[in-house]
């Protein structure tokens, strides 16, 4: 199986913490659902092209967190996980994206004001389009 | 820390060329891509692990086992593709799979049988009579069946095809799988070193330069982009400069160095590991 993991070498976020995140977001959302068997280690440092240090790490992270339980011999796999837990996940998600956003804007010069007028446009957009809810 | 391969302080001369102080640690489970320029002693240096060629002096060991004692068991547990066949061969796949396989009792006829078809390798035809690749993808099937602890491939994609290339890539994370296995490739392929690859070891002027993790070395290499004229001195770690643009491999220092220096920089990017490696191995 592949995951839908979508890297950003160019983030500040280190590689294991993006691949550790984008794990818990697949979770949390329901995407990945619990009992899932998960890649192994090795298959998946292929798949993302990091070496298996990397995702060793990840891996180990996840099951101290309790997002992944993992049985000798067998694999890895999606642990059931307390709604409080996936609703923490979810918001850590959306906060981890608007923060690289505003970093960018930061980085080319954008003043706070000018920042929060691109977001109040850009969600103006979406609801023109129907699409915000 | 378990060690499938160790060498300490390994000299070796060659005509006009020597490999000095080398010293190495490859931890098993892992894969390891032996990257250096062509002459770079990639080839002597596999060669001493498995005792083709003998040390001038240092100590090699293959899991825990010194490769130079009068004990040769360890040999059972190293497979090595050269990366020449070694002599005319003037049998078929079949014949050299039946002489190969009667020698080593963990050789898996299964995986054979698998890789064969996977490459729809002909056992049947003459190894002489195969074009380069079909050579190639047999030397493979022979020597990754034998399932090996350690298996060591001398540039294991030479004359193979793009689909053939992602065949073996694939094959090489399944035959991972198994615990404690090890595998050490020499390569000038980045395509394999980004999918395989968990360290990379760089030979350069006959030392061992680096032994990087994946990861450890994409992340020491940043380039900048400027939007003013780069009028300034080098800053720390700088490899390259360009128009607009200077690539450090000491992202931190070089930083600091141009926040004291009040430079602003419009941009920052990661580099492709190809232009890594070119910029590693080119100095």
């Amino acid at each position: 199986m592949e995951l839908p993991i979508q890297l950003s070498k160019d983030s500040r976020e280190p590689i294991y913490f993006q691949i550790e995140e984008q794990i818990k977001a697949l979770i949390a959302s329901g995407q990945l659902s619990a009992g899932t068997l998960l890649p192994s280690i090795r298959s998946l440092s292929k798949d993302l092209e990091v070496s298996i240090i990397t995702t060793r790490r990840v891996y180990q992270n996840l099951e101290q967190q309790g997002f992944v339980r993992s049985t000798q011999g067998k694999g890895s796999f999606v642990a059931e996980i307390e709604e409080g837990l996936k609703q923490e996940v979810k918001v850590a998600t959306v906060r981890l994206a608007f923060e690289t956003a505003i970093e960018t804007a930061f980085r080319h010069d954008y003043s706070t004001k000018q920042v929060e007028k691109i977001f109040s446009d850009l969600i103006k957009d979406y609801e023109d389009k129907g699409k915000g809810q | 820390m378990d060690y499938a391969v160790t060498m300490s302080n390994v000299h070796k001369k060659v005509d006009e060329f020597q490999l000095e102080s080398i010293d190495l640690k490859i931890e098993k489970g892992t894969i390891s891509a032996l990257i250096g320029k062509n002459g770079s002693g990639k080839s002597t240096l596999l060669k001493m692990v498995i005792n083709l060629m003998k040390t001038d002096s240092g100590d090699i060991r293959l899991l825990g086992q010194f490769v130079l004692g009068d004990d040769e068991s360890w040999k059972m547990h190293v497979a090595y593709l050269p990366q020449k066949p070694p002599m005319i061969v003037p049998f078929t796949g079949y014949e050299m799979k039946n002489l190969i396989s009667q020698w080593y009792p963990t050789w898996d006829e299964p995986l054979f049988r698998k890789i064969v078809s996977l490459f729809g390798i002909d056992l049947s035809r003459k190894y002489s009579k195969l074009s380069p690749g079909a050579q190639q993808q047999l030397n493979l099937a022979l020597v990754i069946a034998r399932n090996a602890q350690v298996l060591i491939l001398d540039e294991p994609t030479a004359h193979l095809d793009i689909p053939s290339k992602q065949i073996l890539n694939d094959l090489l994370v399944e035959w991972m799988e198994k615990e404690d296995r090890t595998i050490i490739l020499a390569t000038h392929q980045v395509e394999e070193i980004r999918k395989l690859a968990d360290y990379l070891v760089v030979l350069k002027d006959g030392r061992i330069f680096g032994q990087f993790e994946k990861e450890e070395l994409i992340e020491m290499y940043k380039r900048y982009w400027f939007s003013q004229p780069l009028d300034f001195p080098a800053v720390p770690g700088e490899q390259e400069r360009g128009e607009g643009s200077l690539t450090t491999n000491l992202p931190n220092e070089a930083e600091e160095y141009l926040r004291n220096e009040n430079i602003d920089w419009t941009n920052v990017q990661t580099l492709e590991l190809n232009e890594i490696l070119a910029i590693l191995l080119a100095k």
